[in-house]
């Protein structure tokens, strides 16, 4: 007979594989301290090597994924560049002229560019790479500016036009983005010029180039010699992939590591620890975004602004967001941090007031039935479903939070963990009750926030599709996005998020931040204002 | 030595001492929510990754829950589902195993064709597909295990009823009018009780392992409840500060499953069931 699955050496293997991983675990703290000052000798002392998650991707500046943001604004730069606070400075366009009616920009380009090929930089090429991109209209149209674009001119050598079809404020905001609008030499084109389909060589006029490549390995950027700035303080960067965080930090932690940055690369728990020992920096960035919780007022139940309200005021957020992160992130006011262009806009907060809270849902009709533990109106539970990134744990913990403190005011919530792309399937079929929402950041923001709050198919508008002044709503967004006088943008976008935030179907919860964790011979080291860009402009290394 | 240490671990005293522990968990399973000292719900972030205090004997979780409340609700889930699939596989096992090798021929063949279609796949490939299908939860998983584990009752089933039903009992039981009905309820299935049951413990300790994985990557027990799977997962993002968060739920797994598994050797011992 042999119906037995041979499956009893599992357990064994199982064993062996436990007491393994705890002799790996006792053996890498015990030589922690040896091996952190050994560095590799061939690479110099002016050079770093940094992790990344993932491959860096094709080099192409005009597709998306999985080419990786930071490496491509490595390489390739923008007209205009996004600096600190949203404001803009030349780059490729060393001064530009906007029409009277908003719809002409005309750029003069700088002088004596060279791409990292020795190629010349001028309007020729400038038009090649926006014809490029908008040839793919369809690919690109998350970004405003692609669907106002009318004409593209070259007018002399050093001069270029861009004709729009109406007017539409943030065009150089748009323009600064690290991808589509950034420019690739002409060598890199293949033969037909349609760079959707990859390109020959990664030429582009940035401080760096990428000097050797092996995919799901490494990749290793060194200085262009042609680079038009001032050149970097440091010769090369090494970027090691590896995808496991603790790997990451075991290997940062061996001295294999100067640099470990980025949006979640690394566990709280490992930054905490890393935090408190002296050997290292660590370093907190302003916030890159804010991490909402959705109400979706399409549904019956939450297009009652009371209820909106109280279960905004109903769970501790200064505490959840204190107690889950430890700091990391920070407890949130409102919708957008105020360090984004025309949102240092007072909003008066919604603080914590359970009472309050409690009273908004019976005068909602929300009703606990005697002996019941969960509300109800006309028969109906006051019950919701919250979906959540299952790979993340903050989400998780946090959503866990929410539903236990929720639990106490009479509204019951179950959780399901769902695979991210589900998910974000879901927010756009408006398939959902309650979702965790991210904000894009700069540059993209506020500008690309509000007007997701206009048009629909990403999850925004729906949500908020019930509360009563939504048409004017949308009708504001379609003002600031093509006006033209700064003062009314301005009241205009005051006058949005004044209704979210008094409407409360986008819950604030915390600003995320990036982290930095560098070894201390890495000095200078600064967050760049735009979310996507490379951290490596400044950056020096001192000799160990 | 090695023969006396072996010897420990068969026969009768193995028998003995693994129901005793099996027996253990389930009564404390089954008494969980008197037994615990907290809410395993209750979410409580002052006291989050508290060490071992007269309180909270284990600690507190990331939330701070008490982690021996929820070890304890956890292995209600687990030994519980663990139970259910057996018992409503062994159910659909005995019953397509017993139609199947008693009446033989064409119904014979097509529910064979089934049973070895299902046993092509790895298990766990069928039950990822099958949880993809109708979403993340624990009934799902509840649902997809049960699908791919009653194959193997009915196997075995099936091959003992074969040899049974050429045994003269039977033949005496059909000649004195006995129905095919009677004759599978009253003569047959009482005959492949052993086997069954040792395949049944074998099968429970991995019923717990498929549960606990499926939860760890977030397909089963969807929070805020408790379970063994679901706890180391959450442990990972500690294990640097807390690792007892994924060492308390991990040891629990693996006594429960091991002594399952030699709880079924030394049963197929005892029985004379050869396995292979």
């Amino acid at each position: 007979m042999s119906y037995q699955r041979q499956r009893s050496a599992i357990p064994v293997l199982a064993t062996l594989l436990a007491v393994l991983l705890l002799l790996a675990g006792c053996s890498n703290t015990g030589n922690n301290t040896a091996s952190s000052s050994a560095s590799d000798p061939a690479a110099s002392a002016k050079s770093i090597t940094m992790s990344w998650p993932r491959d860096i991707g094709t080099m192409n500046p005009h597709t998306y994924n999985p080419s990786q943001l930071f490496a491509q604004s490595m390489i390739y730069e923008p007209l205009v560049s996004y600096e600190k606070g949203g404001k803009l400075e030349p780059a490729l366009a060393e001064s530009w002229k906007i029409s009277k009616d908003g719809k002409v920009y005309t750029f003069k380009l700088r002088q004596n560019v060279k791409f990292s090929d020795g190629s010349d930089f001028n309007a020729e090429v400038v038009k090649k790479n926006f014809d490029a991109v908008m040839k793919h209209k369809d690919t690109h149209s998350w970004l405003g500016i692609v669907s106002v674009i009318d004409k593209t001119e070259v007018v002399d050598d050093h001069t270029f036009r861009l004709t729009l079809t109406e007017p539409y404020y943030p065009v150089l905001q748009d323009l600064s983005v690290v991808r589509p609008f950034r420019f690739l030499g002409e060598a890199g084109f293949p033969d037909n010029g349609d760079t959707s389909e990859g390109v020959k060589a990664a030429v582009g006029t940035g401080p760096w180039m990428l000097a050797d490549y092996k995919q799901d390995e490494y990749a290793v950027f060194k200085r262009n010699p042609n680079y038009w700035g001032t050149a970097p303080a440091i010769d090369q960067v090494t970027v090691k992939i590896i995808p496991d965080a603790e790997t990451r930090v075991a290997a940062f932690e061996k001295g294999e590591l100067d640099l470990i940055y980025g949006e979640g690369v690394i566990s709280l728990d490992a930054f905490q620890q890393l935090r408190e020992n002296d050997k290292y920096v660590t370093q907190l960035s302003d916030p890159v975004g804010t991490r909402s919780l959705l109400l979706n007022s399409s549904n019956p139940k939450l297009a009652d602004v009371r209820v909106r309200m109280a279960l905004h005021e109903g769970f501790n957020k200064q505490a959840m967001v204190q107690g889950i992160t430890s700091g990391l992130e920070e407890p949130a006011d409102s919708v957008l941090s105020k360090n984004y262009p025309y949102t240092n806009v007072d909003l008066k907060p919604i603080p914590y007031n359970v009472e309050q809270s409690k009273a908004l849902l019976d005068e909602a009709g929300w009703k606990l039935p005697a002996g019941g533990t969960v509300r109800e109106k006309d028969g109906q539970p006051l019950e919701f479903d919250m979906i959540f990134d299952k790979t993340d744990p903050i989400q998780k913990a946090m959503a866990e939070t929410i539903q236990a403190e929720w639990g106490e005011l009479g509204v019951k919530v179950n959780l399901t963990g769902l695979e991210l792309t589900v998910q974000i399937k879901r927010l756009k079929a408006n398939d959902f009750d309650l979702y965790f929402w991210y904000n894009y950041g700069a540059p993209y923001d506020p500008h690309s926030f509000i007007n997701v709050v206009a048009s629909s198919g990403f999850g925004i508008s729906e949500t908020l599709s019930a509360i009563p002044t939504k048409k004017q709503l949308d009708e504001q967004v379609r003002q600031a996005l093509s006006s033209t006088d700064e003062t009314k943008r301005q009241e205009l976008y005051r006058s949005i998020l004044t209704t979210l935030q008094e409407q409360s179907a986008i819950i604030p919860i915390s600003y995320i931040k990036k982290t930095a964790v560098y070894q201390q011979k890495i000095a200078h080291f600064e967050f760049p204002a735009s979310r996507d860009d490379n951290p490596f402009e400044g950056i020096q290394v001192t000799k160990p | 030595m090695i023969h006396t240490w072996r010897s420990a671990f068969r026969g009768q005293y193995a028998i003995l001492i693994c129901s005793i522990i099996i027996a253990l968990f389930f009564i404390v399973a089954l008494l969980a929510p008197w037994i615990a000292p907290h809410s395993p719900i209750k979410v409580d972030l002052l006291q989050k990754l508290k060490g071992p205090s007269m309180d909270h004997w284990l600690g507190t979780d990331h939330l701070g829950r008490d982690n021996l409340t929820r070890l304890l609700y956890g292995a209600r889930i687990s030994l519980g589902f663990a139970t259910m699939i057996f018992l409503s596989s062994l159910l659909i096992g005995i019953l397509v195993g017993s139609v199947s090798g008693y009446i033989g021929g064409w119904v014979d063949s097509i529910l064979m064709r089934l049973c070895e279609g299902i046993m092509a796949f790895p298990n766990l490939v069928l039950v990822l597909g099958i949880v993809g299908i109708f979403g993340p939860g624990l009934m799902q998983v509840l649902l997809a295990l049960m699908l791919v584990q009653w194959v193997y009752y009915a196997r075995i089933c099936r091959n003992m009823v074969v040899s049974l039903k050429e045994r003269h009992f039977i033949a005496a039981a059909r000649i004195s009018g006995s129905s095919s009905w009677k004759i599978i309820r009253r003569h047959i299935i009482p005959n492949v009780q052993r086997p069954i049951i040792v395949i049944g413990t074998l099968e429970m300790g991995w019923a717990i392992m498929d549960i606990s994985a499926l939860s760890f990557l977030g397909l089963g027990v969807q929070p805020p409840n408790a379970e063994w799977g679901a706890m180391i997962h959450e442990g990972t993002s500690y294990i640097r500060s807390h690792p007892e968060l994924m060492i308390y739920p991990g040891i629990l797994i693996l006594i429960v499953v091991i002594t399952f598994n030699i709880l079924g050797e030394a049963l197929s011992e005892r029985y004379g069931v050869t396995r292979r």
